[in-house]
């Protein structure tokens, strides 16, 4: 009733005045019609069709979406709610989708969408302009522009200087198709490069140009060591690249690390599950130097200073090798480490300066077995009988006929003894072991100190060795003291000598009672737990130049711990969506493989570190990294030289590959009536013929075309910036740094006094939004959306693929990745008749891991051809040199449709064969079949759909018979029962429509080392540990230890301490002293507002944040300068210079600041003080560094694969001064 | 009896009513998701309890005074045996409180709007305007109320002048002289007071329509049927038409 007399009186009064009945008990009155009130509000949110799609960004969410479309325009979107479950007794996958994926559909309609085809005015009227002098012809026309020094000169000039004018579809595709052409005839295919990242996040976009690329024998660039998000310790430890947990294995873990990762915020979708996992009693430990946002869930908070993860890590495993493997054995580690580390195996001393240094594992070679292989089968002593053992498993096995059915981790009944301490008959020995966390004054060299191992002597082909075991060098080099051994050590915990707490406490700052508390935990959980303690670790630790050797100090804790292997334990590294899980058809269908192979496959960082010139920068010699125990491998030389030295040497891709078009080389070869491999290796032997690298500024070995997609290589990834701008681009730029004085500039690499400045001839980017790139790229294409096309997505964090699907056709003039390389495929055809038609290209091929070729360098002893320490050979000492027929008249033909290598040679992937043919018949009727031309009779891969279901087709992970083919493959290798894994799923083949239904869940395959067999929860190795399949690597275990020659010259054959680059003393003070300066380390982290499903410039984003670019800092530092919040600063050092506003923190330790990843130059960036420019991305203060023991290949796990090692893109080193500016501010 | 006299006493109110009409007809037509009191209740609610009502309450009562003033003719009220004085004691009395409580409303609305951040981040240059010419109408009135009661000057009767010009307007017969001799502080606050009403509706004063005076008289639950239902017939409405039909 009415509340009083006064609302009843009212209320009836009332009931006079309007219509409608009203109710006797006078609370509800019903009125007739009026609903049109509310119609605006129903508008707003009615639709008109519902589509599943998800966001194609580095994103390990992989969460999808509903996108609404109302009157044919994208509304907005809601997250889907249909994901497979987890399985009981775990928290499910959803609700996942974050802010950022919520907020993409902005992008659709935004001002910052590229519309239409533009090219650089410049260029265009000049191409038109030769165009008509020619004739019409477009491939005269383009080599009269690019040939013309002034004209070049002059567009070369206006990158990045907007004038960007529209063309037609038409025009821009004859015009980059006779850059493609003449580019090709004149300098060669491998003078013409693609990058596109991270397939995973869109398979078939990122196929669509890598398989144009690829056909035409351009190269693709690598993205995953190039981004810093490849973690080199993992090839060097497992063999094997990132292979973790899925999220919701974090619920399986009992103690939980989070090391320099951020999961709330750059794992949002997913840190649910380690929230949730608290509540199930999980110990969560975060190590950070700021208060990062998951410190909030965390029970302990480390906070070491940046980049000193190492020292904690280190002391972390003193404790754990002294309190579970010395004072007390806990039986699970023990057996664990015996059967699957490297821990039992033997390694040689050899004498050094009156005492001894570890060399190399001691091999059935070593032994006197002259068999196949030899020098590759690693040998451990048997507890039982105290003989050397040569162990099935590893390398040795793995090819060739004798190793067949034995390459497995069965030890047959014997019981490897771990140490020789104590055994009958062994001596001890003096060992040498370098430290790097003294004598960094003068280089990164650092000092010696003196250990103990015990030690026998073993009788080989080369006389008697002194010979320990690894687990011995182990405790050797953690500083585990043991009775009767020689040498300086710890005498306890409060001991500040390496490797104690108390000596990593000067170092981090982390309280040593701290570090040996948090070390004991992880371990004693582990034993209680039965290997469930795990780490998360992220680009926070693995962004630094060394950070391969602070992870392999994390990875000795999982790997002493029993955790790899096991659900809810081991590493998990999550930077970089890696894991493309229908791999082996992603690959045929991006790499061309269907039509020719080998592809042209090059590590990004190596690339832009020669072809931007930041070599010439570079003051830090390879000599200063050595080790004082080093041989003087690296006296007086260059990191150039390495890279110079792994090329030729057949370790690393390196292209452009030769100083003369390969086409070319064909042809004289021919001649000559000579093989091409013989006849490059003749020409390499007399010096007619150099590779590119030892002279990189010669325009004949310039990069010439380059076009990008899905990236945004100069907005995002350029770390050096501005030396892009400056020699790739030939524009503006605001490096300040000097050229390297003449004595420390490389010796075997030629140095032209005149650095090229541009020496792209053509820059395409293709994308829908405008980013830095495209602002300085000649030709910008415009690309369809996420919500625009039909792709594919995985993740390593969730064991299931979805798709994509289109919501509305690609408005304006916008076409999808697919399409519009589809129409670039043609046009190079066309233009190529009568031009090249069909020509041989001799393609230079590395020494490839998964492949015999990682048999190569035996004992991963250097002998260098060109230094005449061996005859060149090609595939042994040097690349192969393949020869590849190519009709360039066909690519388009070929590029749509399926070619028939697939079933002739099959497909392979980490050495595992499979058999498609079935497939291809499948897909024949499911695609249908290309009716005429050079690809008659061959299965459509013409159009989007197409692509996926060829990807899904083709792989283990999305078709149980391709998994259960592949696994009975390995089962001849092994001699293992593996198949039954994929067995009950074999007639399971998971077609497109599937997954654009809902995420489907994967079929186990031999494609990845875990099993999501029975529903159980992916974790990496759990086949390598259950079924005894080996790891990828030289003993078939998990290396700590690693005795390539290199890795002993820069003293990391064990793991270490190595402190960040000290950019201070090689690159000299970087103040300028005007004005209050402060020198602080530089950061780029990833932001909670773009990153990952997104980017910066999205206009909610930039609401919820400030907006703009900024630096995050701390009051100590800001009172330094006499900054406040909010105001702008300037941050420069010799590679450019940044404004941004400073965010003034508490958050922040002082010394230390952050600008967060990817600030493009598109969203307020005005002039700078230092160069009058308009200033700087993030990686304007950047530079690339080169870590020599990245370039190290044909040896076992150190062997080249795409993506899977080389060189990383590290920048976390990198120091910058900062000032406060005028607030005046200029754009 | 000048040109700016007949601009002022006829064309202006004449103006002022077909724009303050047309206006907001436009402005209802064209602009409902806009027609709202823009409330900065959330933003600062400790001030805008005692200001908002104090100011609302006393411009509900200067309004009754304005149409007991102006409209009712002084025959009327002197039929009813109010005499002159009486009926100017009362005004004043009345007036003047009304007048004070709405003049420290809007002072503290101001003070209010000018100091508190966010309420001010909120303020558009069209509420400035606004609050400028509101501010000046009532003070104004103000000091007409105090010049006709006395207390400053000599004192004047309105209703002989200014009330039969107002009603003259009205009547469509208008006579402007009337006005030409008001005092003048009477001649420039009903400029003032006809400026208010011509920017009217296009602020965010037009939300005085909308005051739900309905809700005292309403049961709190409404039921709306649908009425006759045929789905998908509904016509499009103004800005939601259907692309590419």
């Amino acid at each position: 009733m009415p509340s009083s007399a006064t609302d009843e009186f009212l209320v009836r009064a009332g009931r006079f005045l309007a219509r409608g009945e009203v109710s006797e008990d006078l609370r509800t009155v019903t009125k007739h019609g009026g609903r049109d009130a509310d119609a605006f509000y129903r508008d707003r949110w009615s639709h008109d069709k519902v589509v599943r799609s998800t966001h194609g960004v580095n994103c390990t969410g992989s969460c999808s979406w509903k996108v609404y479309v109302k009157d044919g325009i994208i509304t907005w979107e809601t997250q889907q709610t249909d994901y497979p479950t987890v399985g009981p007794d775990s928290p499910e996958y959803e609700p996942r989708g974050c802010p950022r994926g919520a907020a993409f559909s902005w992008y659709t309609y935004s001002p910052t969408r590229v519309r239409y085809p533009y090219v650089r005015g410049v260029l265009l009227d000049a191409y038109r302009a030769a165009k008509a002098a020619n004739g019409g012809d477009p491939v005269q026309a383009w080599r009269a522009v690019t040939g013309d020094p002034e004209t070049r000169r002059r567009y070369h000039r206006a990158r990045g200087k907007g004038g960007l004018v529209r063309a037609s579809w038409a025009e821009t595709i004859e015009l980059i198709s006779a850059a493609h052409v003449a580019t090709i005839d004149t300098y060669g295919p491998d003078r013409v490069f693609g990058f596109s990242p991270i397939p995973a996040m869109s398979m078939a976009s990122h196929a669509s140009g890598a398989r144009f690329i690829s056909l035409l024998g351009g190269s693709m660039l690598s993205f995953y060591d190039w981004y810093c998000d490849l973690p080199v310790a993992s090839p060097q430890v497992f063999g094997d690249q990132t292979d973790v947990p899925e999220s919701a294995d974090w619920w399986n873990a009992s103690y939980l690390i989070m090391w320099g990762a951020n999961v709330p915020q750059t794992r949002t979708p997913d840190a649910h599950f380690m929230a949730e996992a608290r509540y199930r009693g999980q110990k969560v430990v975060t190590v950070s130097p700021d208060y990062a946002d998951n410190t909030k869930f965390a029970d302990e908070w480390l906070s070491p200073h940046p980049g000193t993860d190492g020292a904690l890590a280190m002391a972390m495993g003193h404790v754990v090798l002294k309190e579970f493997f010395v004072e007390r054995q806990v039986p699970r580690f023990v057996e664990y480490v015996k059967r699957y580390s490297d821990l039992p195996f033997l390694v040689t001393l050899r004498e050094k300066d009156g005492a001894y240094v570890p060399d190399k594992f001691v091999t059935a070679a070593d032994l006197g077995d002259v068999g196949e292989h030899a020098a590759f089968k690693t040998v451990l002593v048997d507890a039982a009988t105290g003989r050397p053992h040569v162990p099935n498993g590893s390398m040795g096995f793995r090819y060739g006929a004798e190793g067949e059915g034995r390459w497995n981790l069965d030890l047959e009944g014997v019981d490897p003894a771990l140490s020789l301490h104590g055994a009958v008959g062994v001596a001890t020995a003096e060992v040498l072991l370098p430290r790097f966390d003294t004598g960094q004054e003068s280089g990164e060299g650092g000092g010696v100190h003196r250990r103990g191992v015990p030690a026998a002597e073993l009788a080989t082909t080369a006389g008697p060795r002194l010979v320990t075991t690894v687990f011995d060098l182990m405790l050797a080099q953690y500083g585990v003291r043991r009775e009767g051994l020689p040498g300086e050590w710890p005498t306890g915990y409060d001991d500040p000598t390496p490797y104690t707490p108390a000596w990593q406490e000067g170092i981090t700052g982390v309280p040593a009672a701290m570090a040996e508390r948090i070390g004991r935990e992880f371990a004693q959980n582990a034993e209680d737990s039965g290997g469930r303690s795990m780490i998360i670790l992220g680009a926070g630790t693995n962004h630094w130049f060394h950070s391969d050797i602070i992870y392999r100090t994390f990875l000795v804790l999982t790997t002493l711990c029993a955790t790899q292997g096991v659900n809810g334990g081991g590493w998990a590294h999550y930077v970089g969506q890696e894991k493309c899980r229908p791999v082996t058809g992603w690959a045929q269908v991006a790499f061309g493989l269907d039509w020719s192979r080998p592809p042209r496959q090059m590590i990004g960082t190596a690339f832009w570190y020669v072809n931007t010139d930041q070599w010439r920068y570079d003051a830090m010699g390879a000599d200063q990294l050595a080790s004082p125990l080093g041989e003087g491998r690296f006296a007086g030389r260059a990191m150039m030289d390495t890279l110079a030295q792994s090329a030729r040497s057949g370790w690393m891709p390196s292209f452009p590959s030769l100083n003369r078009n390969p086409l070319t080389i064909a042809e004289e070869a021919r001649a000559a009536g000579m093989e091409p491999a013989a006849y490059v290796a003749e020409q390499l032997r007399s010096g007619a013929l150099r590779f590119a690298v030892e002279d990189p500024d010669a325009p004949e070995n310039w990069p010439r075309v380059l076009t990008l997609w899905r990236a945004n290589l100069l907005g995002s990834s350029s770390k050096g910036n501005e030396y892009f701008l400056k020699h790739l681009l030939g524009t503006d730029h605001a490096v300040r740094a000097e050229e390297t004085p003449p004595e420390s500039r490389p010796q075997e690499v030629t140095w032209r006094d005149e650095a090229p400045a541009g020496k792209l001839d053509l820059l395409v980017s293709i994308d829908f939004r405008m980013t830095s790139s495209g602002l300085f790229g000649d030709v910008l294409l415009p690309a369809a959306t996420w919500y625009e096309k039909h792709d594919l997505s995985s993740t390593d964090m969730h064991p299931y693929v979805h798709a994509f699907t289109p919501a509305i056709d690609p408005p304006w003039e916008t076409r999808s990745d697919w399409d519009i390389f589809q129409a670039l495929g043609r046009g190079v055809s066309e233009l190529a008749k009568g031009v090249l038609d069909t020509r041989t290209d001799i393609v230079t091929v590395p020494l490839q891991h998964d492949t015999p070729d990682e048999l190569a360098v035996p004992g991963g002893v250097v002998r260098d051809w060109m230094r005449g320490e061996v005859d060149l050979v090609p595939g042994v000492t040097a690349p192969k040199f393949v020869a590849v027929d190519r009709d360039y008249t066909a690519i388009g033909a070929r590029m749509s449709a399926l070619g028939p290598l697939v079933e002739q040679l099959g497909t392979l992937t980490k050495g595992v064969q499979m058999d498609p043919t079935p497939e291809v018949a499948v897909l024949a009727r499911a695609n249908g079949v290309i009716p005429d031309g050079p690809a008659a009779g061959r299965p459509a891969l013409v159009t989007d759909v197409h692509a996926c279901e060829t990807i899904l087709a083709l792989s283990g992970t999305t078709n149980g018979r391709i998994a259960v083919d592949g696994f009975r493959d390995l089962e001849r290798r092994t001699g293992r029962r593996l198949a039954d894994l994929a067995e009950d799923e074999e007639g399971k083949r998971i077609r497109f429509v599937d997954t654009q239904a809902r995420p489907v869940p994967v079929i186990t395959s031999p494609e990845w080392s875990g099993s999501e067999h029975g529903g159980r929860r992916y974790t990496a190795f759990a086949i390598n540990v259950e079924r005894l399949k080996p790891w990828h690597t030289l003993t078939g275990r998990q290396h700590c230890f690693l005795d390539h020659d290199w890795m002993a010259e820069v003293g990391e054959q064990l793991p270490t301490f190595r402190p960040p680059l000290n950019m201070h003393r090689i690159f000299g003070d970087q103040s300028t002293g005007v004005g209050k300066e402060v020198t602080v380390r530089y950061l780029t982290p990833h932001s909670k507002w773009s990153i990952h499903s997104e980017y910066q410039d999205n206009l909610f984003m930039l609401s919820l944040s400030r907006g703009g670019p900024e630096i995050w800092m701390s009051r100590e530092d800001a009172e330094t300068i006499g900054v406040r919040d909010n105001e702008w600063i300037e941050a420069y050092n010799r590679n450019g210079v940044v404004v941004a506003r400073a965010v003034v923190s508490h958050r922040m330790p002082e010394g230390t600041v952050y600008m967060y990843h990817a600030k493009d130059r598109v969203v307020d960036v005005p002039r700078t003080e230092t160069s009058g420019l308009r200033g700087g991305i993030h990686n304007s203060l950047t530079r690339l560094m080169i870590k020599p023991t990245h370039v190290i290949g044909g040896y076992a796990q150190l062997s080249f694969a795409f993506n899977y090692l080389g060189p990383t893109g590290n920048q976390r080193d990198e120091v910058t001064v900062i000032r406060r500016r005028s607030q005046e501010v200029e754009y | 009896m000048s040109t700016a006299d007949i601009l002022l006493w006829v064309a202006l109110p004449y103006a002022t009513i077909a724009t303050f009409v047309v206006g907001t007809i436009w402005r209802y037509r064209y602009d409902k998701f806009g027609w709202t009191t823009r409330s900065s209740q959330l933003y600062e609610r400790r001030l805008i309890r005692i200001a908002s009502p104090l100011f609302h309450i006393g411009i509900l009562a200067v309004l009754v005074g304005h149409v007991v003033g102006l409209v009712i003719p002084e025959s009327w009220t002197e039929a009813l045996g109010v005499s002159e004085s009486l009926y100017h004691a009362m005004a004043v009395a009345l007036g003047l409180f009304a007048g004070a409580a709405t003049l420290v409303g809007i002072v503290l609305l101001i003070y209010r709007r000018r100091t508190v951040g966010p309420v001010f981040a909120a303020t558009t240059r069209n509420d400035k305007t606004m609050y400028v010419f509101l501010g000046a109408a009532i003070a104004l009135g103000l000091l007409t109320t105090l010049v006709g009661a006395g207390v400053l000057g000599e004192g004047h009767n309105y209703r002989e002048d200014v009330s039969v010009w107002f009603r003259s307007i009205l009547l469509f017969q208008p006579q402007p002289e009337l006005m030409a001799e008001a005092p003048l502080s009477f001649r420039v606050h009903a400029v003032a007071g006809m400026l208010v009403f011509v920017i009217w509706p296009f602020t965010r004063l037009v939300h005085a329509f909308s005051a739900p005076l309905g809700y005292l008289f309403r049961p709190y639950v409404v039921y709306r049927d649908r009425g006759p239902h045929d789905p998908g017939s509904r016509a499009a409405r103004p800005g939601w038409e259907r692309i590419g039909q």
